[in-house]
């Protein structure tokens, strides 16, 4: 018998994985293509198409918050709060430091922050209920 | 939350993992809802309940009052 939220888990790092991949692949052609000089009409749809598989990586996110169980997703959802707290914490915190000459950093930083808080903080959520 | 899952499946031979196949819930929760680390939803209660062949009442109790 094939337990249902160990499938969605499989699922949800392979189509993580892929969407990485894809990302990678497509920012990297994308500053390839817009150093080269892409045509005017064309250069926002080429700046733009990195989005894309953030897109897929947050419709994987949704799918995998979708297939787990009541439990799983309390912990994800707790998890994702403290991610998004520590997140703007963060940023309010450093933004201040930039106020006083630390190099500026992109909103691409917020991100990554999230997602990296989001993967530390849900085996610490998960401790409260072993 | 007090839970009589532990015994009942243990009076049936299950594993954990056997008993979260057959809910269709993560073997960690198995792990928590045993621990009485946490309260399960109605509709899974109710599934558990019928699982077993029993009422959400004979499996989950609240905490006894002093």
């Amino acid at each position: 018998m094939k337990n249902p939220v160990d499938t969605a888990r499989r699922r949800y790092v392979l189509e993580l994985t892929a969407g990485m991949l894809a990302y990678a692949a497509i920012l990297i052609a994308s500053i390839h293509a817009l150093n080269a000089g892409v045509p005017a009409p064309w250069r926002l749809a080429v700046a733009l198409a990195p989005v894309v598989p953030v897109v897929a990586v947050f419709i994987a996110i949704a799918r995998f918050f979708g297939a787990i169980d009541e439990l799983q997703r309390k912990i994800h959802l707790e998890a994702l709060a403290v991610a998004a707290g520590v997140t703007a914490l963060l940023a309010v915190t450093y933004g201040f430091l930039e106020g006083v000459g630390f190099p500026k950093l992109t909103a691409f930083a917020t991100y990554a922050c999230i997602m990296l808080c989001w993967g530390l903080a849900a085996p610490f959520v998960a401790r409260r209920y072993k | 939350m007090k839970s009589r899952l532990r015994v009942l499946r243990a009076e049936r031979d299950w594993s954990q993992a056997e008993l979260a196949d057959r809910l269709g819930i993560a073997r960690q929760t198995v792990v928590a809802l045993e621990g009485e680390k946490y309260a399960p939803s109605l509709p899974l209660a109710f599934k558990i309940a019928r699982l077993f062949n029993a009422t959400v009442e004979d499996i989950f109790d609240p905490d006894p009052t002093p």
